[in-house]
């Protein structure tokens, strides 16, 4: 899992591990609550990934292990090839965990003083990350004043202060309008570009859809996908609405390269190469059906994770 | 560390509650420690008319010796001797109180540490910023005394004659390790309990209740002695002594502990307090 990083031009520099990689990291709470259950998970330098899972699956436990907030109960995390909570690690992170915590008596820039002051950024850092999410008019506005929108950008803004390798943001659109959610999207999506690492949590299936790279899958604390969203979509089909529908299943169960058909909705699905919608087409034609509808058959995100989740809702 | 320093530094001089606590301890200062007694002291209750001559000299004795008290001359008596810096103990402690437990409150404990400072080092820096405004209350106390008795002396047109700089440093010193103990106690409190709300109704019921309940049961064995020698509440009283003794108009009973050992006794409260609170956050996962 080599990775060539090159920050800045004639400069290369070979980095041999992934920026996150977690082993076996399991959390229990007693002997009853497993919140994480022998994670595997690796995020690569520079891709935006989506940590995707229902309430309560483990992702915000998983994103706490990773900042070095909780303790794992066993297992390994390496980030940033550090020990999570490591100093030396989170110089090059930055996080938005749960929803953002601030003091509520200092002003936005006073906030971001602090964090500063916490984490050696130069004094000049704040202005650049107040116009970077767009927050400078208000900045001078106490905390406790903000509207939530403002509150997640002040978070993110606190997050961009060391200008981090890796972000990682943790629903960072929970609880705002429709408006506020396009404005942090697009945010997520300029900050995801270049070599900047993203680890996107996410309950927003079209959020996720739209600016991640690869996705992990958590449910009841484990794991249970990860990969590309084309990846995970896996199987490609066809779907077919012809007349009469059960002799079209018939005839189509006979045809090669079909390897399963299912009738839902009066329509079928076949999972077989798109590629063949002509050949299928002809056959179902020359066989006296009527065929009204033909095209491909994707399986969408929502339906993916309905399935890797066995149902539960997001 | 000082990275986080002059962060907590920043966070406890711009929070309005600091400066609040600041006012309300000079006030309590000069209200209990001279206004009340200056007022009683000077304009005394007409005695009844049947009052013997002898009872009615020992009154007016003790009210000329009650004014003397509140002199300059006699300021660190007054503050430390006469109890009356140990007003200030519930407010430092709710000042340290806030300092570690409304970081849980309001979330931002983990806003902190993605930042980097390291467990240690963000606690060492709150520890020291504490420090830094125990200081400064400590001197805050003793110039609103030093302002109240120059104040009795212009009513009493007596002479000012302030203590030995010296004595004014000791006295510092006598306050830092006082007003440290208490406001430790306040911010471990808070560090167990993460949050500022137990903390405070704990740390102040303790104070004000159960230590004065200690020293005024009386049971006269050797333990029950030995135990109050260890309390914060009778340390802090005995390392007032070192001044002189209390005014016999007050009622103050006579401290238990050597002043040198009780400053000894309170200097370890504070590592103890200090130690308990670094354990707690090393320990500890932040939810």
């Amino acid at each position: 899992m080599a990775a060539t990083v090159s920050r800045e031009p004639g400069r290369e520099e070979r980095r041999s591990y992934p920026l996150v990689e977690t082993r076996g990291l399991t959390k229990r709470y007693g002997s009853r609550i497993t919140a994480v259950r022998e994670l595997d998970l690796t995020v690569e330098r520079g891709e935006v990934y989506g940590f995707l899972g229902p309430n309560g699956a483990g992702k915000t436990t998983t994103l706490r292990m990773l900042l070095g907030l909780i303790r794992p109960t066993s297992g390994e995390a390496r980030v940033l090839d550090e020990e999570p909570g490591s100093p030396a690690g989170l110089e090059k992170i930055g996080a938005l965990v749960e929803s953002p915590a601030f003091y509520p008596y200092l002003s936005g820039r006073d906030n971001l003083r602090v964090m500063a002051r916490y984490s050696g950024a130069p004094r000049s850092r704040i202005a650049e990350v107040l116009d970077q999410v767009e927050l400078s008019g208000r900045a001078k506005d106490k905390f406790k004043k903000y509207s939530l929108g403002m509150k997640q950008r002040l978070g993110v803004a606190a997050a961009l202060l060391k200008d981090p390798e890796l972000l990682i943001l943790d629903e960072p659109t929970n609880g705002l309008d429709p408006k506020g959610m396009a404005d942090m999207r697009g945010l997520i999506r300029r900050l995801g570009k270049g070599d900047r690492t993203v680890l996107l949590s996410s309950h927003l299936l079209g959020e996720v859809e739209q600016i991640c790279d690869r996705i992990g899958v958590i449910n009841k604390g484990s794991l249970v996908a990860e990969g590309s969203i084309a990846e995970l979509r896996g199987r490609q089909g066809l779907l077919v609405r012809a007349e009469p529908v059960e002799e079209a299943a018939r005839i189509a169960e006979r045809l090669t390269g079909v390897e399963e058909v299912e009738v839902s909705d009066g329509a079928l699905r076949l999972a077989t190469d798109p590629d063949r919608a002509p050949e299928i087409n002809a056959k179902l034609v020359s066989a006296g059906l009527r065929v009204s509808e033909l095209h491909p058959a994707e399986q969408s995100l929502e339906e993916l994770f309905l399935e890797l989740t066995g149902g539960e809702t997001v | 560390m000082f990275a986080s320093f002059r962060a907590e530094l920043l966070k406890i001089r711009k929070r309005p509650a600091t400066w609040v606590l600041a006012l309300v301890w000079c006030v309590l200062l000069m209200m209990l420690g001279y206004v009340f007694t200056y007022s009683f002291a000077a304009n005394p209750p007409d005695p009844p008319e049947n009052q013997p001559a002898a009872v009615q000299q020992q009154e007016e004795a003790l009210n000329e010796q009650l004014l003397d008290g509140l002199l300059p001359e006699n300021l660190l008596e007054n503050l430390f001797a006469n109890g009356t810096f140990s007003l200030g103990a519930a407010i430092v402690l709710i000042l340290g109180a806030m300092a570690a437990g409304s970081e849980y409150g309001w979330g931002t404990l983990k806003t902190s540490l993605t930042q980097r400072p390291g467990r240690f080092g963000l606690l060492a820096g709150k520890a020291l910023a504490l420090g830094v405004f125990i200081v400064l209350f400590v001197l805050l106390g003793l110039a609103a005394g030093a302002l109240s008795s120059y104040g009795v002396a212009l009513l009493q047109d007596a002479a000012v004659e302030w203590p030995p700089l010296e004595e004014l440093a000791r006295a510092a010193g006598v306050g830092i390790l006082t007003f440290g103990a208490w406001g430790f106690l306040g911010f471990a409190l808070a560090m167990l309990f993460r949050g500022t709300a137990l903390a405070i109704g704990l740390g102040l019921a303790w104070a004000l209740a159960v230590e004065n309940t200690i020293a005024l049961l009386p049971i006269d064995s050797d333990w029950w002695k030995g135990f109050r020698r260890l309390t914060l509440g009778e340390n802090t009283s005995s390392v007032g002594s070192i001044f002189g003794d209390p005014n016999p108009a007050f009622g103050i009973p006579e401290p238990l502990v050597e002043p040198e050992r009780a400053a000894i006794t309170l200097g370890l409260y504070v590592a103890v307090f200090a130690a308990i609170s670094l354990f707690l956050l090393l320990r500890r996962d932040v939810t």
